[in-house]
């Protein structure tokens, strides 16, 4: 050991390791230092970048890269340091004009240095993986002005009062405001949100729950909308001016959430301004702002649709229900019609043609029309009002629109084939009474209802049409082979094929013997040509037109029924008749014999006959004589029938039970076209079946269902399964 | 600003040179003459401009800038004028300059660079920005695009298996274990300075276990997929997240089926599964398969056994999935290519061996090389002996032949950044090939 302390002498390496000046780096790194400092003290105008970008190049190149990064560094962040203390000392309103002056003088210092250390830029960091210089640079800034103790909270609570300043209606300077808060983008997402961005979406929250509630206190509905509304515009204009794009979906939740969300069953229920006001007032901007603002919250357009949908389903239940209303059924479709109508337009222009809306629209008028049983036969009719009399003068345009409307009143019906039994009474009696005003507008009913309902649905409606052309043909041809019946009276025969239109018992009654020879003609002639049918006349649907000359000779025409004429021509022959020989003339049916004298004596304006003694009621011991006194202003007299337009109990029970009569081979038809598809079925499936499947017609009912099921059980079109009774089987 | 005043002049190292303010504005705001011009800097003095730099090579850039082009005259080394594009920041402009895109049919050698490893070379891979890497038995030789080598990778100096670049500036290696030493496996290294930057772990019920690292595949996902051989069941697929670096995934090798052995994994991005083949001489029969992670199911297998006896001389030695045709192109050692349909399971259990001649007719060489196949944007590769064919068309027609004098046979081959490295086993050197730039008209 002592033996090697000995060899103290030393050989020189032998390799020259070659040595720059050993202050080089030094030397270099104060030039480059003396560079930023004149560059932050903006005196760089005598710098030359080549020798500054080659100095820092050589330091790099000679492994002083280290050197030079921390240099760099060090030297940025004394400077900033006294930068935060200059923008510190700003006083008031400068504050935030220092701070921007500082910090763009800070980014064009940034960028300078940026381009003398580019070369380290490149290979330096790159190889050692730190931080890039200008992100450095920023990191620098953020570290040591904008999280500065002393600049802080201060730079925090100047913008956010000057964004509350600007709310309370002051103008600030938006160009300052931009610039400082770029400064937070440009510092990184992270410093724009945790250091401006939350905390201003905070402040705005306590700004607007405090509003709001001021705002719902004192404003009604539609003015607390106009105000939430200016508010979120100024809040989107906002974010245009001075913040992050990002942030206009942040600020607007803040916004919609206190003012609208935290208040909306409040604004929607406001007493005399809510909702229900606006709907009723058709206001429709309000109602539009409403839509506008309550669709951007959760549940806002729920609310709004169910609070319509509510108020609908009462509104319509009152107007069905309400006995009053119902008297005149014309009127009683015409307001469902107006309240649709002022519902589409509410939605169209207020509610932006929303389909949920709309869907909420039918479901209520679904909802309350089908309350009231009668409805199919109202709007049956309204058509027909409308056919006979309504639609004259009446552009084609505006018919069709008339009819879409009734269709879309139609479609709400659940008992379509109750209005399919309406609708053919009264297409009939339009038809052979010639009342028809338009057969185009007709045709163009039966085609809607063709499209809405299917082929079968309107078959029989279109065989009525088909008969009325045939019997134009029939009796052209009839009149054409007997040229002499050009004299004497002219007997139209409408032949009416059995089952397509609404019959009722053929009553018989003596037609008078000029009438009775006409008929006997015909029918000979016309079972001539058509062998194999039969005719029978209904003479309670049949019209007459007779000329009559009353006691001081005036002349009269007189339009009648059939009926009234029977008992007319009997005064041909006698003065006065009784009751009873009228009866016995005519062998009309007591009931509509006394509604047809009660036509002829009662009326008054239309008695061409008086009855003895006077009075309002027909009675059995009555006689009568022709009313010579008999004047009118009108060479033709309509002598109407007392019928009741609307139907009365007992025909409304007939009808009714009618209907029901029908429903039964559909609901069997039904019944065996899902079993042969399905072979085995329980019994609840099969009644949602045959509901679903009779759902365009009508609603079937679950026990007159059942009862079909039973009938078809003992026919052997289906049997109980003998282990599970809830099944059913199809026999084939 | 008039059209004069557009004019610079400049002296470099004492040269004059005069160009336009336009000219140099091709540099971009990026480089020394986009700083030097930039507003900040006050650029008075109407004289010279003076850059104490090499003239020679600036008179290349600025024909560089003015052109497009890059022409280096013969009395330029290369390094220098490397240099100072890094001085002027041009390094880029050069280096997209220096080759055109990829085209298998116009390619020429460019360079060989000789190596001076002790033994074979067992994997080259080509990075993505023209740079790549050669793995010699423990170690990985690592060269950037200008073919500079940087300092070498090992993992615990274990044979190497496979390497692969994550990006330009992250390879990974794969590498044998030591029985019981819990080292190779798998590392993450940075290309520049060879630093193990991360060792990936496989871990079985939840316990950290050695392995055995092999085949290496990347997907578009960021994930790592490898072959692993463990102590006892621990055989199969390992997935692990790049960016994490953690397991992701492990596909347990099924009884019969050879997963943990794999000599090449392929990620097959439309399919979404991954493809394994494990092939003669590891393994005394092929296995190709198909596996699907999210199910961990294999979608498609295809095998070899009991075929051998009828065509022993058409063994599988290497394949590739080949997406937009649904095949699967194998090579035997006669360099016959072979298709086996992926629509099919099991490939219909039979390879479609192309019937074009022979086109191996020279003379085998003393030390043969098992071929490799590639493929790239519709040009398969296929290296065989001392050569690599070129194909293309849907009938995989052979286009080009790519072949030097020495070398011996090529044991690998990879492409990437427009560029073709072939390693070959004698004198360990490899080749680069490159496509000229565009032609003028």
């Amino acid at each position: 050991m002592s033996n090697q302390k000995k060899r103290n002498f030393q050989i020189e390496a032998f390799k020259h390791r070659v040595v720059v000046d050993p202050k080089y780096a030094d030397k270099t790194w104060q030039i480059l230092e003396r560079a930023i400092h004149q560059i932050y003290n903006q005196d760089a105008s005598g710098l030359s970048f080549e020798e500054l970008y080659r100095n820092a190049y050589n330091m790099v190149l000679h492994k002083f890269g280290e050197k030079l990064y921390t240099g760099f560094i060090a030297t940025m962040t004394s400077h900033l340091k006294e930068k935060s203390k200059l923008i510190e000392a700003a006083q008031g309103g400068s504050f935030l004009e220092e701070i921007n002056k500082k910090w763009n003088e800070h980014n064009k210092a940034l960028e300078m240095i940026r381009d003398i250390l580019m070369y380290m830029d490149r290979t330096y960091i790159e190889s050692t993986k730190k931080t890039h210089v200008h992100p450095m640079g920023l990191n620098l800034w953020r570290d040591n002005v904008v999280h500065f103790t002393k600049i802080h909270t201060r730079l925090l609570n100047t913008l956010l009062d000057l964004v509350q300043k600007e709310r309370t209606g002051e103008v600030i300077d938006r160009g300052l405001m931009r610039n400082v808060i770029k400064m937070f983008m440009d510092l990184g997402e992270s410093v724009y949100q945790e250091d401006f961005e939350k905390p201003f979406l905070d402040a705005s929250s306590e700004f607007y729950k405090v509003e709001s509630q001021e705002f719902i206190e004192s404003c009604d509905c539609g003015d607390y909308l106009k105000k939430a509304e200016k508010r979120l515009t100024e809040e989107i204009e906002r974010v245009a001016h001075y913040l992050d794009a990002k942030s206009e979906e942040k600020i607007t939740s803040v916004v919609e959430k206190e003012m609208i969300a935290n208040h909306m069953q409040r604004l929607v229920h406001m007493e005399n301004s809510g909702l229900v006001n606006m709907l009723l007032n058709d206001k429709y901007d309000d109602l539009g702002r409403m839509y506008n603002l309550f669709r951007r919250v959760t549940n806002g357009l729920v609310t709004v649709r169910d609070v319509m949908t509510s108020h609908l389903r009462e509104m319509g239940k009152q107007l069905v229900t309400d006995p009053e209303k119902s008297k005149d059924p014309v009127e009683f479709v015409q307001r469902l019609l107006d309240e649709r109508d002022k519902y589409d337009k509410i939605i169209s222009t207020a509610f932006g043609n929303d389909k949920t809306f709309q869907n909420a629209l039918n479901s209520s008028f679904e909802y309350f029309i089908n309350l009231n049983a009668r409805s199919p036969e109202f709007i049956s009719l309204f058509v027909d009002d409308k056919l006979r009399k309504g639609l004259k003068g009446i552009a084609d345009v505006d018919v069709e629109v008339i009819l879409d409307k009734v269709m879309m009143l139609f479609r709400y019906l659940q008992e379509k084939d109750v209005f399919e039994k309406y609708y053919k009474q009264h297409l009939a009696k339009r038809l052979l009474s010639g009342k028809t005003v338009s057969d185009e507008a007709e045709r163009s009913l039966i085609v809607k209802l063709k499209t809405e309902c299917g082929y079968q649905f309107t078959s029989k409606l279109e065989g009525m049409f088909t008969d009325m052309k045939t019997s134009e043909d029939t009796m052209r041809g009839f009149y054409g082979s007997h040229p002499e019946l050009s004299e004497g009276p002219t007997l139209i025969v409408q032949v009416l094929t059995t089952g397509s239109w609404p019959t009722q018992p053929a009553v018989p009654c003596n037609l008078p013997a000029e009438v009775s020879v006409l008929c006997e003609k015909f029918r000979s002639n016309y079972l001539g040509t058509h062998t194999g049918r039969r005719l029978s006349w209904q003479t309670n649907m049949g019209t007459a037109d007779i000329k009559a000359i009353f006691g001081k000779g005036q002349k009269h025409e007189l339009n009648v029924s059939t009926f009234q004429m029977c008992v007319l021509m009997l005064f041909n022959n006698s003065d006065r008749l009784s009751y009873k020989e009228i009866e016995q003339a005519t062998e009309i049916p007591a009931a509509d014999l006394k509604r047809c004298l009660q036509s002829l004596a009662c009326v008054k304006g239309k008695n061409v006959i008086k009855k003895e003694p006077m009075s309002k009621d027909i009675g059995e011991e009555d006689s009568f004589v022709v009313n010579d006194k008999f004047t009118s202003k009108f060479y033709k007299v309509k002598i109407g029938t007392v019928v009741a337009q609307k139907e009365t109990e007992p025909e409304k029970q007939e009808t009714r039970q009618r209907v029901e009569e029908d429903r039964k081979p559909q609901i069997e038809a039904a019944i065996v076209r899902i079993m042969k598809s399905r072979k085995i079925l329980d019994h609840n499936n099969i009644i949602a079946e045959v509901t679903k499947q009779l759902q365009p017609r009508f609603l079937a009912n679950p026990t007159e269902i059942k009862k079909r099921i039973e009938s078809l059980i003992e026919r052997d079109f289906l049997e109980r399964d003998s282990a599970d009774r809830r099944l059913y089987r199809y026999l084939a | 600003m008039g059209l004069s005043n557009d004019r610079i002049r400049f002296n470099v190292g004492g040269r004059i040179f005069e160009t336009t303010a336009t000219t140099l504005a091709n540099a971009g705001r990026g480089s020394f003459f986009g700083a030097l011009f930039d507003e900040n800097w006050n650029l008075s003095q109407p004289d010279d401009l003076f850059i104490d730099r090499n003239p020679d090579c600036f008179a290349v850039l600025l024909d560089l800038l003015r052109t497009g082009d890059l022409n280096i005259p013969p009395n330029i080394p290369e390094r220098l004028l490397h240099k100072e594009a890094m001085f002027y920041g041009l390094i880029d402009h050069l280096r997209t300059a220096k080759w055109g895109p990829f085209d298998g049919n116009r390619l020429h050698l460019s360079r060989s660079v000789t190596g001076i490893a002790p033994g074979d070379g067992t994997a080259i891979r080509a990075g993505p920005d023209g740079g790549c890497c050669v793995a010699h038995g423990s170690v990985v030789h690592v060269f950037d695009w200008m073919l500079e080598e940087h300092p070498t990778i090992n993992l615990d100096y274990q044979r190497v298996n496979d390497v692969g670049w994550i990006d330009s500036g992250n390879i990974v290696l794969s590498a044998c274990e030591r029985l019981g030493r819990g080292d190779g496996g798998m590392g993450l290294f940075s290309s520049s300075s060879g630093e193990l930057r991360y060792k990936f772990q496989v871990s079985h019920d939840n316990q950290i276990k050695s392995y055995s690292a092999g085949a290496l595949s990347f997907s578009p996902d960021s994930k790592i997929f490898t072959s692993c051989k463990g102590r006892s069941n621990e055989y199969g697929i390992g997935v692990w997240d790049q960016i994490t670096g953690k397991q992701l995934d492990f596909f347990y090798e099924s009884p019969g089926w050879s997963l943990g052995d794999a000599d090449k994994l392929q990620w097959l991005s439309g399919k979404n599964c991954l493809l394994v083949a494990t092939l003669f001489p590891r393994k005394d029969n092929c296995y190709i398969s198909l596996l699907d992670f999210r199910d961990k199911n294999m979608v498609w297998s295809w095998s070899d056994i009991g075929f051998l006896a009828t065509a022993e001389e058409k063994r599988v030695r290497d394949a590739i999935a080949m997406e937009e045709s649904n095949s699967i192109c194998v090579v035997n050692e006669f360099e016959d290519l072979g298709f086996i349909d992926l629509r099919m399971d099991g490939g219909g259990s039979s390879v479609r061996w192309s019937s074009r001649s022979r086109l191996m007719k020279s003379k085998m060489p003393d030390e043969p090389c098992y071929p490799k196949l590639a493929l790239h944007e519709g040009q398969l590769f296929s290296s065989m002996n001392d050569s690599i064919s070129v194909f293309c068309g849907s009938d995989w027609v052979l286009t080009s032949r790519l072949k030097r004098s020495y070398g011996g046979s090529i044991c690998d081959f990879s492409i990437g950044g427009d560029r073709l490295f072939a390693l070959h086993s004698e004198e360990n050197v490899f080749d680069v090939w490159e496509t000229l730039p565009p032609p003028i008209i």
